[in-house]
């Protein structure tokens, strides 16, 4: 049991991390970043390629993922956003990001091939053994590191500049301008902290999925699951959504077929959309009656 | 005394609609001028242009002698033109310290950010009294006046005010009039926007009318409060 726990916790993190990193890019623009799978795949490919193929050393590989990622999304910035004027009033960008993510696919499908190639654990899979369950070091450093992550990035976005700027372009971005903010900046900033949290969610679950140019077709979908269960954009939210999302993935398989596991992760995020469209934090329980103002 | 701002045949247009048709219109130092101008008359459009957040089709915006009207409103705000929005804008879900913070962005001294904040809350101590509260629990009066503060807090050249009466109980829009007039002398430079004038041009040394982008009258604000069409078109309820 206390394996499931670990094992569901973990994923679940993972599915935070994609959560908290779509969550970064719609709170400034309203976009849904559907690129964001792909980009976790290909960062997980590069740092692969580094520590699989090349043998350099793991922190080579994370970095090279982050730097990779950092330029493909602004890449996608420039080229499926930029040029589509106001954002909230055409929804063009659902084709071009969708577009993008096919292709980003297909060419890291044709650059790293088709094989599933395994990928090194965190700590080469040591493992802590309590009472008959074995939880692998990697699970918990993937839980700490994505709570880090998240508590991180919250404290930057209520205690210094940047978050403040990044909460008024959240906003509105035209009043964020009027306060001298350059709105831009902050929501390529905002496109280059998704990177950084893409590459490391990437060669988290590298070693579970494999690395190859699908190994996020299945998990990406359950990212923004986990996002819109917790409330979009709202960083608390991601972690709910994403731990609660793991943990019922793996509890549920201990009765239910694991085929049909993807399955339920989905009904729950249309329940939660259909009885709870802010999100299972907008609850009355969370906000006792209050309404949530305060998001990110 | 010497021209803070010059527009000259300015036009304007929302994709191919044209809305305003070639506007002139000059700001002295230290002045504070009235635009007025009925529903969509382009009031909004005009500051919008002045702020830098939109860009003009032709004519030129002159700035203490610059033109002005390819800058990014980052870079006005850098300036001193400060445009307090339509409908204040306060970002709701930050503090009102942290409203005010925003409104000094682009100031990098730590020291003069604590100056302006403490002096604004010198002179608006209701803003001291709710500094910890979120901008969006404030009543309207409030929000206007931390939108005001929100403004000053880059001590601007140039204040645009767009409708700061909008919305807002008599008692409370004579308050933001005073307040305003109270700028007199201070060096600031006021443009305030109105559909309702009566109180914009008491306190105004000139004004200007807009009607549906063409600029059809101007005067010293006596002069232009006088006339038939203005008493009957934007002064009706006294
Ligand atoms: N984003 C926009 N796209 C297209 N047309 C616009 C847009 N904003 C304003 N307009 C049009 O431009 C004209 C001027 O609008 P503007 O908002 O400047 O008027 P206004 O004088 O500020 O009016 P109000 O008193 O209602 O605020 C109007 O005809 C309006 O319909
Ligand atoms: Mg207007």
């Amino acid at each position: 049991m206390l394996q499931t726990l670990a094992f569901g916790l973990s994923i679940g993190a993972i599915y935070a991390l994609m959560a908290l990193a779509i969550g970064m890019i719609y709170s400034t623009t309203r976009i849904l970043n559907f690129c964001h799978a792909s980009i976790i795949m290909v960062g997980a490919m590069t740092a692969y390629w580094c520590i699989g193929v090349y043998h350099l050393p793991y922190w080579v590989g994370v970095l090279a993922a982050i730097i990779v990622n950092t330029i493909i999304n602004f890449i996608i910035y420039y080229t499926c956003l930029k040029g589509l004027g106001d954002l909230l009033s055409n929804v063009n960008w659902i084709i071009t990001l969708f577009g993008m993510s096919v292709v980003l696919n297909n060419v890291a499908r044709m650059v790293f091939g088709a094989n599933q190639n395994p990928f090194p654990y965190l700590f080469n899979g040591a493992s802590i053994t309590v009472g008959d369950a074995t939880v692998l070091w990697h699970e918990i450093f993937t839980i700490v590191f994505a709570v880090v992550i998240g508590v991180t990035y919250q404290q930057i976005c209520q205690k210094t500049k940047f978050g403040r700027a990044l909460r008024a372009v959240s906003f509105k971005p035209q009043t964020a301008k009027l306060m001298g903010i350059s709105s831009n900046l902050i929501i390529q900033l905002c496109f280059m902290l998704a990177a950084v949290v893409a590459a490391i969610g990437g060669v988290l679950i590298a070693p579970t999925t494999f690395a190859s140019f699908s190994m996020t077709t299945t998990i990406g979908l359950k990212g923004y699951a986990a996002a819109l269960i917790g409330g979009l954009g709202d960083t608390k939210g991601a972690f709910v959504g994403g731990f609660l999302l793991g943990l019922i993935e793996c509890i549920i398989t201990l009765f239910i077929p694991a085929g049909l596991k993807d399955a339920v992760s989905f009904v729950l995020m249309i329940l939660v959309i259909i009885f709870l469209p802010g999100g299972v934090l907008s609850a009355k329980i969370f906000t006792h009656g209050r309404s949530a103002t305060e998001k990110v | 005394m010497a021209r803070l701002l010059e527009v000259q045949d300015m036009r304007f247009a929302y994709g191919k609609t044209e809305v305003i048709h070639g506007i002139s219109f000059y700001i002295e130092e230290g002045e504070i001028v009235t635009l007025i101008g009925a529903n969509g008359a382009g009031k909004s459009t005009t500051l919008n242009a002045l702020s830098g957040l939109q860009r003009i089709a032709s004519g030129s915006i002159l700035y203490q002698g610059h033109d002005i009207s390819k800058e990014s409103p980052q870079s006005l705000v850098k300036k001193g033109i400060r445009l307090v929005p339509e409908g204040r804008q306060i970002f709701p879900a930050h503090t009102v310290e942290e409203n005010l913070l925003l409104g000094a962005y682009t100031e990098k001294s730590k020291d003069a950010i604590r100056d302006r904040m403490e002096s604004m809350f010198n002179q608006f101590p209701r803003l001291r009294e709710r500094r910890k509260q979120f901008g969006g629990t404030l009543s309207g009066g409030e929000q206007q006046m931390l939108a005001i503060a929100r403004a000053l807090m880059t001590e601007p050249t140039l204040l645009m005010l767009d409708e700061p009466s909008l919305g807002l109980a008599p008692i409370i829009v004579d308050e933001v009039m005073q307040l305003l007039a109270s700028f007199k002398g201070t060096g600031l430079t006021v443009l305030l926007v109105e559909q309702m004038a009566n109180q914009a041009l008491e306190i105004s040394d000139r004004a200007y009318v807009l009607e549906t982008g063409n600029m059809v009258m101007d005067g010293t604000s006596a002069e232009v409060a006088g006339d038939p069409r203005v008493i009957e078109a934007y002064l009706g309820n006294v």
